[in-house]
């Protein structure tokens, strides 16, 4: 029998300057709770009694992190020489691009970190495993093509480590058979590249990665607890949460006499709002004061989260007679707002709201 | 509200109480020169109207005379609701009141909001828009304070006028929502548009461009790392393939190999070159003896070939002599006979000439006959106008007969009237009656009335002598007066009488007509005059006489065959010429070839005694036959070398290409080590820069900073699109609304000048530029005087405006003309006095004399008695 700790994906060094820059430092926090990821999964070694984990790529964000992300990274791994790190080059942290790293993890790791930057069989406790290290990044081939071919004696464990993509949804160009597990006679085939959880079959699975880093899974990260009974038994899989961050993105359906305030209060979390990221793209079509409304309400709750970005391009406005009395019932105010709503376009309607707001803030 | 008297004491110069009183509605003046008090008269009203009895402000505390006291001023006002008196006093035991007629309606607070109301509110109101300060001759006050408080006095009179104006421009709400808009988009965008330096849209736009710059520069450095990389892997691919112990030795052996293999093919490369030499030494003797046989049989050969080419070019250098004199003959004759044809056609040609002179001569004969003719004519008919003319200057002309003819239509109607009026003497006889009674010797007939207008005998025959005469009172001078007019028509007519004068005025006129007719004819035959005749004449020649000359078709005929004939004897010449010229050239070739062949016989005959004749030709034959014997073994032997000898090139190639191999395999191991430790040294240092993860933080703060710039030009195309629509609805609003103003401007405007318009200021709501005679000007390059006249002119439409809105403000106009000349200032009373109507105006000046003919209410002021 044989327990590990299958992860993926952590992408260390990423340094989210897509994310703006704000007084609560979210980009640092971002990027500590990818370092701090190493931790929590070596963590959940010792709670799983693993004493492996396997990381299968993209360890590194780019080929060529700097000096003390690679420094730190080892240094956490390195804390617990109980637990084994196998660090497998992905499509990110490729050999041909990223070699002086791999150069570099062959020179300075600790003991218990392993690269596996050869595509041949390796010895792990009371298995044998089968790597499948990425050439370079766009090489348009099946990584595990080499696996049928590797060798293990009668009777051991062989678990398969590729990074890939079962179905097209990676820019690596590679395709993994799905039942690649049965033609290199697999008893599991860890895989890395999708940044969510998924089971391909049961041998085969994807952990997702440890810390997410986009708005796609609304799922925190994690890794997967395996154990091997033997040659040839069914490997229990066991999903373990590690993400810090929640990344959540939702669509924001309006309609006119609707309570934006409230639809919009119904999506958010109540809890834990400070490592919550959001994203919510607001439809249908909503009158000028609730519009307004919704904004408001939006600039209030902003502030509780670690990123709260509401995107409207796709809310359309409904100006009502009512609005353009708010506006003024006569007059050349009047008169300036018919103009912007028979324009129509997206500027002269947003010229529109905003005009309704200057008034109607500026009331007495 | 309307003044009508008011009293100053303790108010600068007025220590005691002074008073204007009768103030009334219409123009009042009050003309005074200067240090009177007039501008204190008009800054202490200012004072009453819209300073608070308890300011304390410096133009409060500039009321105060220098003795110190309590400025106080009352001023009796009539309103819609009577008249009441307002009192104010500043400074020391402040107070305000209002009473009316002895009963107090509001005091101190109370009262200046009394007060307000009557101006219309707030500082300033439509009074302060109206009141004009001295020396104040621009539109916008001096200070901010002022132009704000004018503004809002302008909308506020606006707004009274329609009533809306405040709610369809938008009023404050519009000026607070496009002051906001432009507030915020000024925090992006300049006045033009553009990105304001150091405002978030420039940043934004300098973020963008230094990111993507740095982004290039990453991705090149990237690019380089991969490069690199790639590069390295090759070259130690190639190194692993060259520098190894077994690829030395295998080049260093190749190169030995192919060394000696040179040195065997280059001995015997050396022993058949001799070989080769001796085989070329062979050819050239065979090459020479056989030389010289070809030289001695080509000499016999042009021996008899040169003597047959001289005999026959001598043949040919006969006949072309002969061709040639019969050639030079005909030239002659073909010369001679174009001499001649052009002295013919030359004779012709004169004689063609004389004929067409001689025709235009008689041609000429005609005309100048018919010239001659009308010369006489002409004279005839100018003889015939100056006879009319004379004529017609003798007798009374049509106005004169007309005047003799009413001058005898007087004569006679008053004769008529005088005999109808004078008694009369009517004669009947008794039939049978046998006397008569005679008038003059004459009988009076029976029944015939004869008037009795002068003393009448008449003989009664056989009776007597009968007289008559009429009374003194029966006398009637009229027709001897008419009688003399007439006379005197007549001796100025130069007419005996009347008929006389008529015929003598027929004579004139049948001599006018006369000489109109002889004019006319006169004109018809010499339109340019008789002089222009003669000329014409002049130019006709004469006519000539000439027997012998044929006529003019025979002429002409003879002088074409005359042309022809020279033509023909001109072609026959050039192509004798042609043909003399191509003589003389073929003879003299065949002179020139002549010679050449004699040259060539003599040098071939020479050519062959210096090698000997047809003797000599055997000998050469037999040296020729033993160098070939020769040459034949010396290529045998030559062939046998060649043929066991190895390929020396071949040799020499694979001896350079061994050794350069083994050179070059060496230069790349070098070089690639070389190279190898160059690009180790990039990669390292690229890696330690951590380049790829600069690239993506890079990468995705681009895509940010372009986000957030997407942002910022959307925020700025709305606000723009936002102000537009503002300035455009407020423009439109405020255009609808001017035209009150304007309406009531025109009038005085065109009092100074016809078809002037002005233009107003969106903002300020006041006049930027006048329009006259097609020019724009704007208002502060107009000269001072046409300034304040403008400002006048506007104020007194405000003032008309407001009383049409049932506020009537009191214009006060203080030395508000200093620049106006006095033609304009009659026009601008002219304004004053249409525009006063149910107004009051009240004029403050010191200029006496030039507001003499101003008109309207006389004031003073008095001084009130203790």
């Amino acid at each position: 029998m044989i327990r590990f700790i299958h992860a993926s994906d952590l992408h260390l060094g990423r340094r989210f300057a897509n994310i703006p820059a704000d007084e609560t430092g979210v980009r640092g926090r971002l990027m500590e709770a990818r370092h701090g990821a190493i931790g929590r999964i070596a963590q959940a070694a010792r709670d799983h009694g693993a004493a492996h984990v396997l990381l299968a790529g993209d360890t590194f964000d780019t080929p060529t992190p700097s000096a003390g992300v690679v420094r730190q990274a080892l240094a956490a791994m390195g804390e617990d020489q109980g637990v084994t790190w196998w660090l497998l080059p992905g499509n990110h942290d490729n050999l041909r691009e990223a070699e002086v790293l791999w150069e570099t993890l062959s020179r300075e790791a600790p003991a218990n970190v392993q690269s596996l930057t050869a595509a041949a069989p390796v010895a792990m406790g009371a298995a044998v495993l089968l790597p499948c290290p990425v050439a370079w990044r766009s090489s348009g081939e099946d990584a595990t093509r080499a696996m049928p071919g590797m060798e293990s004696a009668e009777g051991a464990v062989r678990i398969g480590l590729a990074h890939g993509g079962v179905t097209d949804f990676t820019d690596s160009g590679a395709h993994i058979p799905p039942d690649r597990d049965r033609t290199a006679r697999l008893d599991y085939l860890a895989l890395g590249d999708w940044h969510g959880r998924m089971a391909v079959g049961a041998r085969v699975h994807y952990p997702g990665s440890p810390e997410q880093d986009r708005f796609r899974h609304n799922r925190r990260g994690g890794c997967l607890a395996v154990t091997v009974a033997g040659s040839g038994a069914v490997p229990d899989v066991a999903e373990v949460e590690t993400g810090q961050f929640l990344w959540s993105e939702a669509d924001l359906p309006l309609l006119p006499g609707q309570d934006a305030g409230a639809a919009l209060a119904a999506l958010l979390p109540q809890t834990g709002r400070r490592d919550v990221l959001v994203r919510l793209r607001a439809t249908g079509r909503l009158g000028l004061a609730e519009r307004s409304a919704l904004m408001a309400a939006a600039a209030r709750v902003a502030p509780d989260f670690a990123l709260f970005d509401l995107r409207d391009g796709d809310l359309a406005t409904a100006v009502e007679v009512a609005d353009l009395d708010a506006i003024d019932r006569a007059g050349a105010l009047r008169l300036a707002a018919e103009e912007l709503q028979a324009d129509g376009s997206k500027v002269a309607t947003d010229a529109l709201a905003r005009l309704y707001a200057f008034v109607t803030e500026d009331a007495p | 509200m309307k003044l009508r008297a008011i009293t100053l004491e303790n108010v600068r110069r007025f220590t005691s109480a002074v008073r204007i009183e009768g103030l009334a509605d219409g123009v009042n003046v009050l003309c005074e020169p200067n240090e009177h008090g007039k501008s204190t008269l008009f800054d202490a009203l200012q004072a009453v109207f819209f300073k608070p009895h308890r300011s304390q402000d410096g133009d409060v505390k500039r009321l105060r005379p220098h003795a110190g006291g309590a400025p106080e001023v009352t001023v009796e006002v009539e309103t819609s609701e009577g008249r009441f008196t307002i009192a104010k006093r500043w400074l020391s035991r402040p107070m305000a009141t209002v009473h009316q007629g002895g009963r107090l309606v509001a005091q101190a607070d109370a009262a200046e909001d009394w007060i307000a109301r009557q101006v219309g509110g707030g500082d300033g109101g439509p009074s302060g828009l109206v009141w004009v300060r001295q020396g104040l001759t621009g539109l916008d006050g001096a200070g901010k304070k002022e132009q704000e408080t004018g503004l809002a006095a302008r909308r506020d009179l606006m707004s009274s006028v329609t009533g809306e104006v405040e709610a369809m421009t938008g009023g404050r709400r519009m000026d607070a929502a496009l002051a906001r808009c432009r507030g915020e988009l000024g925090a992006y965008a300049t006045g033009t548009g553009k990105p304001r330096a150091n405002g978030p849209w420039a940043v934004a736009l300098a973020d963008v461009e230094r990111l993507t710059a740095e982004r290039e520069t990453l991705a090149r450095t990237a690019e380089d790392l991969h490069a690199a990389l790639k590069g390295r892997m090759g070259l130690r691919r190639d190194l692993s393939e060259l520098d190894t112990p077994e690829a030395a030795e295998a080049r260093r052996k190749r190169v030995e190999v192919a060394s000696a293999a040179f040195e065997v093919a280059r001995r015997h490369a050396e022993a058949a070159e001799a070989a080769a030499q001796k085989v070329d030494t062979a050819r050239a003797a065979v090459a020479s003896a056989q030389a010289r046989l070809d030289r001695a049989q080509a000499d016999l050969d042009e021996r008899r070939l040169a003597d047959e080419a001289a005999k026959a070019s001598a043949e040919a250098a006969r006949v072309t002599a002969e061709a040639q004199k019969a050639a030079q003959g005909a030239l002659e004759a073909a010369q001679g006979a174009l001499v001649k044809a052009e002295a013919e056609q030359k004779d012709k040609a004169e004689v063609l000439r004389r004929v067409r002179v001689a025709q235009r001569a008689r041609e000429g004969a005609e005309r100048r006959a018919e010239l001659v003719a009308r010369i006489a004519q002409a004279e005839a008919a100018r003889a015939a106008v100056e006879a009319a003319e004379a004529a017609a200057m003798v007798g009374p002309d049509a106005a004169m007969l007309r005047r003799l003819d009413e001058l005898a239509a007087r004569r006679d109607a008053a004769r008529a009237m005088r005999d109808a009026a004078a008694a009369q003497v009517v004669v009947r006889y008794r039939e049978g009656a046998g006397g008569r009674v005679l008038r003059d010797g004459a009988a009076v007939e029976d029944g015939v009335a004869l008037p009795v207008t002068a003393a009448v005998t008449l003989d009664l025959e056989g009776i007597g002598r009968m007289e008559l005469r009429p009374g003194a009172g029966a006398a009637d001078h009229a027709p001897d007066a008419a009688e003399r007019a007439l006379a005197e028509a007549l001796d100025k007519a130069e007419a005996a009488s009347l008929d006389a004068a008529r015929e003598a005025g027929a004579r004139r006129v049948q001599a006018e007509r006369d000489r109109a007719e002889a004019g006319a004819l006169f004109k018809a035959l010499a339109p340019e005059g008789i002089a222009r005749l003669r000329e014409l004449l002049a130019a006709i020649p004469e006519a000539m006489e000439d027997a012998d000359l044929p006529d003019p078709e025979s002429a002409e005929a003879a002088m074409r065959a005359a042309e022809v004939a020279l033509d023909t004897a001109r072609v026959r010449r050039e192509m004798a010429a042609k043909a003399e010229s191509d003589a003389r050239s073929a003879n003299a070739k065949a002179g020139a070839e002549a010679a050449a062949a004699t040259g060539r016989l003599t040098r071939a005959e020479a050519a062959l005694e210096r090698t000997g004749g047809a003797e000599a030709l055997e000998d050469l034959s037999n040296a020729l036959t033993r160098a070939v014997t020769a040459l034949t073994a010396d290529e045998a032997r030559q062939a046998e070398t060649n043929r066991t000898a190895p390929d020396l090139a071949g040799a020499e190639a694979a001896l350079k290409r061994a050794q350069s191999v083994a050179q070059a395999a060496q230069s790349d191991i070098n070089r690639m080590n070389t190279e190898l430790a160059t690009l180790t040294e990039r990669i390292s240092r690229s890696s330690g820069e951590a380049v790829e993860e600069r690239l993506a933080e890079t990468v995705e703060k681009l895509a940010a900073a372009e986000a957030h710039l997407e942002r910022i030009e959307h925020e700025v195309a709305v606000l723009q699109r936002l102000e537009a629509a503002l300035e455009s609805a407020r423009g439109a609003a405020r255009d609808r609304y001017f035209e009150p103003v304007a309406r009531e401007l025109a009038p005085l405007l065109h009092l100074l000048w016809p078809d002037a318009a002005l233009t107003w200021g969106q903002d300020t709501l006041l006049p930027t530029s006048l329009a006259r005679d097609g020019q724009d000007e704007a208002i502060d390059l107009l000269s001072g005087g046409t300034q304040e006249q403008i400002a006048l002119l506007v104020r007194l439409a405000f003032a008309r405006m407001l009383a049409a809105d049932g506020r009537h403000a009191p214009v006060i106009l203080d030395d508000a003309l200093v620049f106006t000349d006095d033609d304009r200032i009659e026009v601008m009373f002219n304004a004053l006095h249409r525009q006063a109507g149910d107004l009051q105006i009240i004029v403050l000046t010191c200029r006496q004399r030039a507001f003499r003919e101003l008109g309207g209410q006389r004031l003073r002021l008095e001084t009130v008695p203790a």
